[in-house]
């Protein structure tokens, strides 16, 4: 029995068999129940959990129809539209659901009509499928609980004496809305297919997919590796017919007890071929390795294709052998970064700023290949400054302690870096940079920099931060780059 | 021509059984009397020749058996982290060359564990384009978290011809790292027609299937040439101390270089630009002769002409120093 806090109460929320074979209530408090059976085993509810588990079934759904919403606590609405005959009619569909369902140990009531709303009472009802057209009368004799209408309305209803839907049916309407308020007469016709009501599925729909059943579930890694140039050979012709390449793809394994693992590679140009496909995925499974739990095996696998774009075709010369080296690269990419992730592989892209650290960012490389991420107004700028450089930065600037400084403002004499004094033979400066205070409003402080030489010929980027005497906090001194 | 062919032949087929004998390439056993061709690599039916990429250096040049391999692979050594802003430099400083010779403009892919883009800092791209040319578009880095990753990232990268060239910056000596790693790099940069870089930094000199390795040491600069001459206490155009410390001519040496950022190239230090100025630094100008960590005994070659005498032997202002 599951209890849950409710009002300052502990209210019982939900029961098992031998619970209820007491006439033991959901909404009973807590203390009553166990003055009558004080013997009662009370478990406080997981509301968290209860949800998690509901969204793992409802994953777990997705195998026979992409199209499925979760139904406020407990209900899980699936749009079969179109899917039933793959599994052989709407009664074999429902009864395949009942069955794997009671496999994993839930209890499981079905609704199945033509508009969600009636699937929804045929479902709390208990009521048998419920044909299309044939809404009405099938509702007819319901309470009004089998509409979703909020409880405050019910129990006015109930108070004037419509306690079916049937009286409602039979009522003038008018009245009803101008008394009740729309919602009631709007979930009337949403259940009898009045006015379309549309579900809102719980994951995007792929635009393409193909899939496999096993009557066998498959647990080695190399039968799913295996599996994927097969999906890919099926949506191939798919692709070609509609001109598209997939840029992103899923491949998602439904384990026998309601797990489903979901691994997805992206592509940094439209792909289409079998074999390139199933190379990255390659590179996915060599990354995840056994974190992929097959448990007792998958008895489906199916490959989406989540974003395509537009697939340019080339034509290639008769001994086939015209190979795009940008092409290569592209693929090379998307390896790295199937195994890697998404910034294995960069590309620097210069920005307008005189902070160093700031004068360039790392894109990465299946960004930088759409050359519309790149933003017009961090417009590369002119390539070669005229002040030097270091060719290697550290980001943040290391610390050093510099314990002997010329003139105030000037270069330092001796500094300390990672635990080894350099001598300062040579350096040129100061560069000062001040604040991009257009930027940020925090006042930062001035940084001069300094080119230095030491006694084996390193060259270093240091600066100061602040100035000597300027304030109370005297200035420090950092280790910026290195040249070459 | 005629008359050379027969005996080219047999040239060809003894190379071939001394590289059977040694277990190597042909191609690594050393340069043939004509440079240049010392690499001659066929794909998919073409001849692709990728020969020697000189330096420019002509001494350098000479005991690299006539320029830098293009397909194969090629150690840096750094001594310490410390070096590594002028190891990263002078590799590339090759790059340049390589990217000014083919107009092609490939991509340069930089790989490196998370490890020396944090201790030796970040490749910065505004400062790789002013001083070696390199724009940012022609850049591609990738920060592997462990150094598997980055070996594996290399080895899939070195045989790809759709990149200029290849870095894969390593520091210290770790096992993974061993004969069997370095020669598929080795393979498969010579598969492609393009070099791959083994920068590492504070590392020992370890067997490996590299035909070259070099060691790079920063040199002291120059200082600024002005139209009134050099401007004292200045810094001018970075200078590299670099030695071979394994070719394929087996010979030794040891080079001081500068890049020049302008032109894009190498020029070897000629004598007495800083001391002229200024004696006020201590220490070495050179780097000795790293005898214990060469694969072949250096070959005595002070006579060779073009070979740079020490410094010692030449300042004649620094004699007092000499005497101490």
């Amino acid at each position: 029995m599951l209890s849950h806090r409710d009002e300052n109460t502990q209210r019982i929320a939900a029961l098992d068999e031998q619970a209820e074979a007491l006439k033991l209530k959901p909404g009973l408090g807590l203390a009553d129940a166990r003055a009558r059976y004080p013997s009662i085993d009370v478990v406080e509810g997981e509301p968290e959990a209860d949800r998690r588990l509901l969204e793992a079934l409802a994953d777990w759904c997705d195998r026979y129809t992409p199209l499925v919403a979760i139904d406020g606590k407990d209900g899980l609405l699936l749009d079969i539209t179109g899917c039933a005959h793959l599994f052989r009619g709407e009664e074999v569909l429902r009864e395949d659901i009942l069955l794997r369902l009671s496999d994993q140990g839930f209890d499981a009531r079905p609704g199945l009509a033509s508009t969600p709303g009636a699937a929804w009472a045929a479902a709390r009802m208990g009521l048998p499928p419920v044909a299309a057209g044939e809404e009405a009368t099938a509702l007819a004799n319901l309470p009004l609980a089998a509409l979703r209408i909020d409880p405050a309305t019910r129990i006015s209803l109930e108070s004037v004496g419509l306690r079916t839907i049937g009286s409602i049916l039979a009522a003038p309407r008018a009245p009803l809305v101008r008394r009740f308020g729309a919602e009631l007469i709007l979930r009337l016709d949403q259940a009898l297919g009045r006015v379309e009501e549309a579900i809102t599925p719980r994951l995007p729909v792929a635009s393409l997919s193909a899939e496999r059943h096993f009557p066998e579930p498959i647990s080695r890694t190399e039968d799913v590796e295996r599996l994927v140039p097969m999906l890919a050979a099926s949506l191939k012709e798919d692709l070609e017919r509609r001109g598209e390449g997939a840029r992103r793809l899923q491949l998602a394994l439904f384990r026998v007890d309601s797990a489903v693992s979901r691994i997805s590679v992206g592509t940094s140009r439209p792909v289409r071929e079998p074999n390139l496909i199933s190379r990255l995925f390659r590179e996915r499974f060599a990354v995840l390795g056994n974190t992929i739990d097959a448990g007792y095996g998958f008895d489906l696998a199916r490959l989406a294709v989540l974003s395509t774009a537009q697939f340019e075709d080339t034509q290639t010369d008769l001994a086939g052998s015209a190979t795009d080296l940008a092409e290569d690269l592209a693929l090379f990419a998307d390896r790295i970064r199937a195994r890697l992730g998404e910034h294995a592989l960069t590309r620097p892209v210069l920005r307008e700023s005189h902070i160093p650290e700031e004068a360039f960012y790392n894109l990465a490389f299946a960004e930088a290949a759409s050359p519309k991420t790149i933003e017009m107004e961090e417009r590369p700028p002119e390539r070669f400054t005229p002040s030097e450089r270091p060719i290697r930065l550290f980001t943040p600037a290391e610390p050093i302690e510099v314990t002997a400084v010329e003139v105030p403002e000037g270069p330092p004499l001796r500094f300390g870096w990672r635990r080894a004094v350099h001598h300062v033979i040579y350096s040129e400066g100061p560069e000062r940079i001040a604040p991009e205070w257009w930027r940020d409003s925090k006042a930062a402080p001035i940084r001069d920099y300094f080119r230095i030489e030491d006694e084996q010929g390193r060259r270093y980027w240091l600066f100061r931060e602040g100035l000597y005497g300027a304030s109370e906090i005297s200035p420090r001194w950092f280790m910026q780059g290195l040249f070459a | 021509m005629a008359t050379h062919a027969v005996a080219r032949e047999t040239v060809f087929a003894l190379r071939r059984e001394i590289a059977k004998l040694e277990g190597r390439l042909p191609e690594q056993l050393g340069p043939l009397a004509c440079p240049g061709e010392a690499t001659v690599l066929r794909r998919s039916g073409n001849v692709l020749r990728a020969g020697v990429l000189a330096t420019g250096v002509e001494g350098l040049d000479r005991k690299l058996g006539g320029g830098l391999p293009k397909a194969a692979l090629t150690e840096i050594h750094g001594a310490e982290t410390r070096h590594a802003g002028a190891v990263a430099g002078f590799a590339l400083a090759l790059a340049s060359l390589i990217l000014k010779a083919s107009a092609k403009g490939l991509p340069l892919l930089w790989v490196g564990t998370s490890e020396i883009f944090h201790e030796a800092g970040h490749p910065y791209a505004p400062g790789l384009a002013r001083d070696f040319g390199i724009a940012p578009e022609a850049l591609l880095f990738s920060e592997a978290p462990k150094l598997l990753d980055a070996l594996w990232v290399a080895e899939e990268a070195a045989r790809l011809p759709a990149l200029s060239a290849v870095f894969l910056e390593l520091r210290g000596n770790p096992e993974k790292l061993d004969l069997t790693a370095t020669r598929r790099l080795h393979h498969r940069a010579q598969q492609a027609g393009r070099p791959v870089f083994l920068i590492r930094q504070a590392a020992e000199a370890e067997p490996t299937a590299a035909p070259v390795r070099l060691v790079v040491a920063p040199g002291l600069a120059a200082p600024r040439l002005t139209l009134a001459g050099p401007l004292s206490g200045s810094i001018g155009a970075p200078a590299f101390k670099v030695s071979v410390s394994r070719s394929p001519t087996a010979l030794s040496g040891a080079f001081v270089v500068e890049w020049n950022s302008h032109e894009l190239s190498f020029r070897e230090r000629p004598q007495n630009t800083r001391h002229l100025v200024s004696l006020s630094w201590p220490g070495e100008d050179l780097a000795t002769a790293s005898g214990s960590i060469l694969a072949f005994p250096p070959v005595a070659d002070a006579a060779a002409p073009g070979a740079q005498p020490s410094r010692r032997e030449h300042a004649a202002h620094r004699s007092s120093r000499r005497a101490s």
